[in-house]
């Protein structure tokens, strides 16, 4: 009777087999499924008189084709790709917000300023200066358009923030019971491979929106950890996770926070790792408040530095000019959540002694008190701290200006630049009121013998005393006297031709070789209705250092590159890291994964193997048969 | 080793995506016609190209002002020039009315046709550009920098000439420097006759022979005729003191003293006097008016001979202000076309720069896009191939 035990026995389990190769095949398109295969194992012998009889074969159990390290390196890998392509893909979106060329905010700003060269050839002429407030209009759009897509890319990734968050969230809670149900089927002494590869694939899919550290436990179950530490599952347990704003409650900053027993704890991103999310934080956090401060800086030091050059000269009514563009107020500067005194802090361009349009840098700033007037300021952009002692604090050309009293301690954060690009507009109504006019005039004295020629003089800075009636007296061919209210009446200055002699807010270039005795006076403008000398100083803004010691179309190439090179490390980034996560894949599928062809083999080789066990009974009832048959003889 | 059959799927479908990323993208680049589409295809050669427009429109911009500049002195040097013909006409005029054999009322009407030349120069003066610019403003001024007012003509404006630029000219000319610098006599000093004479004496204005010599004084130089003899003496009337007594006159021979030399005609009377002063800055229009007055309703004689003869020198001191400023407006116009000239080849460069940096070379690109055409056709035939492999198509 042993070889129809070995047959029936050989026969089931190559049946399984067969089922388990077709399970294979069925599910060969499955996400995270492990290949299985069937242990088969001999059935102990049976001691005769002649030796040990084999009794055929025995499923053992349903086996998990699976490496839990390559698992993890596919998980891990593909975690780090998920946050660099997000990245990726957020930064080229943003990059797209700058163009170069003719569509770009610098050929705007570019044309406005250029525009002003008409009005410097055309004084009275309405239709050049109606052509530079145009181009004034069309540049303020562009800032604001730029602007708005900026923040409906903040709100967008805000919202992207978010969801995934509650994507983060019920991903824990299904890993929670996908361990509880492990836990479960634990004790049968079999493992749920369906179970243990729907939790990795569950694991793979939190990696990627967030890099997770998995640690198994005896009972089976699986913690993950978030940041390296911080529990998102324990066991059956979930402490859920919730994006929330910075100590500061900055509104374009987000940090991503996690609750366990009621306590939340707010995660750094430099701790995150990989992940979507991690990526779009980064991106968020980093990358989209830089493109806001340089936008905003841009805006405010050429807007700035343009209204200054308007209040120095005067409009076609022979007035004195007013603002060209309206600036909005700068955002409040942002108190942490944790200070304890009354003090708050105003931000404003600094005036006083010069003004600081054109020294600006385009970062947010963190000032911390040690005591009510005194204490440090950090650059965010650079990390590079300076002290103050004194309030109000200057730096970088900013102002900031303290009321109340701050405790030791306090700390304040200043985004001098996120509103400016929102919110700039045209100020001046009709194009009479470009004050196109200088309010000073150079003339050359009457016997002048010399052949001293005037190259240009431009208002630059205000000063009190820019209107007041200034001489040079030429002593020699290189030197002559000053006098008059305000420049201190010096003698002796050196002369070149072609050099700018600077006081009281003026900047006069003379060329040619006077004699001595030649004069040249700088006094108030009493022909300003064709004079067009503040447009020339206009036009010379096309070369005045602006943003960062370069001219305001120079700051723009140079941040379409900053923001090019950065989408291009970041591509680079990602390329790598996911050609990386596509290598550990292809290994981790290497093991686990299904192989038709493989597959094909087996059915054919269980099939024929099945075959050969049904012969086997086949073989036995003839024996029997026979046994049968000569017996009834 | 062995290859899970999902993931070779998913491998091989990226490869065609991929590929077909990088067709469609070398296909943008073709029909754009630009290697670099975005900066992060090639940062600094976006940013150069950036800086080339920014310069290219600068050099448009320079260019539109270089042209009514151009406009405002070419307008500028043709009016010089039909101020010459208008000054040239009325010093045809002077001679003529110096002609011994006019009457007064001839004069009178020569006379009248200066002055109707005098205002047409007036009118040439105050011209402006085709964008209300005077084109004789100087440093700035009102819309007509010359007022002809009762007192004389006044410059109105800030006198003072603006240089040339690299890349522009002066959008006006000195007005002062070119109609209201006009030195009286002969630029050193101005020979006068008294009102009290009464003899036929006149002069012509007189020359410089040894500057070394000049005072800056006023002479007088007075003549006496006794018994037939005509003497004269000079006397420094600023000093007081005599400089040269009793010499001897003889009509058209040279009065010579300090430096200065001047040739007197005709015979004076006992107690007739030549004043000398120093030259004194005057403008063109007032020299015509001088002559106008000097010359209308008057009867020959040596007042008329002294006035044409001052008036001449004069017309001939201010025509040359209006020529120097002619040439210099020349000078200034083919400033502008070397301008014009340069700034176009740095155009041509600047385009050349922004292409190299950013421009296809539309042989590589077609080339490049055949060479991915063709990696993503073998792709798919590839892909087609391996697909139709499988164990179980052999398996009946």
């Amino acid at each position: 009777m042993g070889l129809l035990n070995i047959g029936t026995r050989a026969l089931l389990a190559n049946q399984l087999a067969l089922q388990t190769a077709g399970n294979n095949v069925a599910n060969v398109n499955t996400a995270g499924f492990s290949r299985q295969s069937v242990l088969m194992q001999s059935v102990e012998g049976q001691l005769t008189g002649s030796g040990y009889y084999g009794n055929g074969v025995e499923a053992v159990t349903v086996l998990r084709n699976h490496s839990d390290f390559l698992t993890r390196q596919s998980a891990l890998t593909g975690s780090v790709s998920a946050a660099d392509t997000k990245r990726l893909d957020m930064l080229k979106q943003l990059e797209d917000l700058f163009p170069g060329g003719a569509d770009g905010l610098g050929a705007s700003m570019g044309d406005m300023l250029n525009s002003f060269s008409d009005v410097a050839s055309a004084p009275s002429d309405l239709t050049a200066r109606t052509t530079v407030l145009a181009r004034a209009d069309e540049l303020a759009s562009r800032f604001t358009a730029t602007a708005t897509r900026l923040s409906t890319m903040q709100q967008g990734v805000q919202n992207e923030l978010r969801t995934t968050a509650g994507s983060i969230n019920s991903l824990a809670t299904r890993i929670a019971s996908a361990n509880q149900q492990i836990v479960n089927e634990q004790g049968n002494g079999h493992t749920p491979n369906d179970l243990l590869d729907h939790r990795d694939e569950l694991l793979k899919q939190l990696g990627a929106l967030v890099q997770t550290t998995n640690i198994p436990t005896d009972d089976g179950s699986v913690s993950v950890f978030l940041a390296g530490s911080q529990p998102l599952v324990l066991g059956q347990t979930v402490a859920p996770v919730a994006i929330t704003s910075d100590t500061f409650g900055d509104p374009g900053k987000s940090k991503l926070s996690i609750t366990r027993g009621g306590t939340s704890v707010v995660l750094d991103e430099a701790t995150l790792g990989g992940g979507a999310l991690s990526g779009l934080l980064r991106f968020q956090n980093n990358d989209l408040v830089e493109a806001g401060n340089l936008l905003g800086r841009m805006a405010l030091a050429l807007g700035t530095r343009m209204n200054e050059q308007q209040h120095l000269g005067l409009d076609l009514n022979g007035a004195a000019g007013g603002d060209m563009f309206t600036l909005g107020a700068m955002p409040a500067v942002l108190p942490a959540d944790t200070n304890t005194g009354t003090g708050s802090v105003a931000v404003g361009v600094q005036t006083t002694p010069s003004s600081g349009a054109t020294s600006l840098r385009a970062s947010d700033y963190e000032m911390t008190f040690a005591s009510a007037t005194s204490g440090t300021i950090r650059r965010v952009s650079d990390g590079q701290v300076s002290a103050f002692s004194a309030v109000p604090a200057q730096i970088d050309g900013l102002n900031l200006q303290v009321s109340g009293t701050a405790a030791a301690g306090d700390r304040f954060l200043v985004t001098p630049f996120r509103q400016a690009a929102a919110s700039i507009s045209v100020a001046l109504g009709s194009p009479r009121a470009l004050a196109m006019a200088s309010t000073v005039a150079a003339s050359a004295g009457a016997a002048n013998q010399g052949t001293l020629v005037l190259q240009s003089l431009l208002p630059q800075t205000a000063n009190v005393n820019l209107n007041q009636t200034v001489t040079l007296t030429f002593t020699g061919a290189g030197t002559f006297n000053v006098t008059g209210t305000g420049t201190g009446n010096p003698t002796g200055v050196g002369y070149v031709p072609g050099q700018a002699i600077s006081y009281n807010g003026w900047a006069l270039t003379l060329k040619g070789a006077p004699q001595v005795g030649d004069t040249y006076t700088v006094q108030a403008n009493a022909y300003p209705g064709i004079n067009g000398g503040n447009a020339e100083a206009m036009l010379a803004l096309r070369d005045t250092p602006m943003v960062d010691g370069a001219s305001a179309t120079d700051g723009y190439a140079a941040l379409m590159t900053q923001l090019g090179v950065k989408v291009q490390s970041a591509g680079f980034s990602a390329s790598v890291s996911h050609s990386i996560a596509t290598h550990t894949e292809a290994d981790r599928a290497a093991v686990s994964g299904v192989n038709l062809d493989e597959e094909a083999a087996r059915l054919l080789q269980f099939q024929q193997a099945y075959q050969a066990s049904a012969k086997m009974l086949q073989v036995a009832q003839t024996v029997f048969d026979t046994l049968m048959q000569n017996l009834a003889r | 080793m062995r290859t899970g059959t999902a993931n070779t799927y998913d491998n091989a479908l990226q490869q065609l995506l991929q590929r077909q990323t990088d067709l469609s993208g070398q296909q943008e680049r073709l029909t754009s016609g630009k290697r670099v589409n975005r900066a992060s295809d090639d940062p600094q050669a976006s940013a150069l190209a950036e800086r080339a427009l920014v310069k290219i429109s600068r050099v448009e911009t320079d260019q539109r002002a270089l042209e009514v500049q151009r406009s405002a002195i070419s307008t500028a040097e043709s009016t010089l020039g039909d101020a010459t013909e208008l000054v040239r006409g009325v010093r045809e005029l002077v001679i003529q009315a110096g002609s011994a054999g006019n009457l007064p009322g001839d004069r009178t009407m020569l006379a009248k046709k200066m002055s109707d030349l005098r205002d047409q120069l007036m009118t040439l003066a105050n011209r402006s550009d085709s964008n209300g610019v005077p084109l004789f403003g100087g440093l700035g001024s009102t819309s007509a920098p010359f007022a002809d007012i009762p007192a004389g003509v006044q410059y109105q404006a800030i006198p003072g000439q603006r240089s040339t630029t690299i890349n522009g000219l002066p959008g006006a000319m000195n007005g002062q420097a070119v109609w209201m610098d006009v030195k009286t006599g002969n630029g050193t000093f101005k020979v006068g006759l008294n009102s009290a004479n009464t003899g036929g004496v006149w002069t012509d204005t007189g020359a410089v022979t040894a500057p070394g010599a000049l005072t800056g004084n006023d002479y007088s130089v007075n003549f006496s005729v006794v018994n037939g003899v005509t003497t004269y003496a000079v006397v420094n009337t600023t000093t007081s003191t005599t400089v040269a007594t009793g010499q001897p006159y003889t009509d058209g021979a040279p009065i010579q003293f300090e430096g200065m030399s001047l040739v007197a005609h005709g015979q004076p009377a006992n107690g007739d006097s030549l004043s000398v002063t120093p030259s004194t800055v005057t403008n063109i229009f007032k020299v015509l008016d001088d002559a106008i007055s000097g010359l209308s309703n008057k009867t020959g004689g040596n007042q008329v001979s002294q006035t044409v003869a001052l008036a001449l020198k004069q017309i001939d001191t201010g025509m040359d202000k209006l020529q120097a400023a002619r040439s210099q407006a020349g000078v200034w116009l083919n400033r502008a076309d070397t301008i014009t000239s340069a700034q176009e080849a740095n155009t041509i460069s600047l385009e050349g720069a922004k292409s190299r940096a950013v421009d296809l070379d539309m042989a590589k690109g077609i080339s490049d896009f055949k060479l991915l055409d063709t990696g993503y056709q073998a792709a798919l035939q590839s892909y087609a191939q391996i697909q139709k492999l499988s164990l179980f198509n052999f398996i009946n």
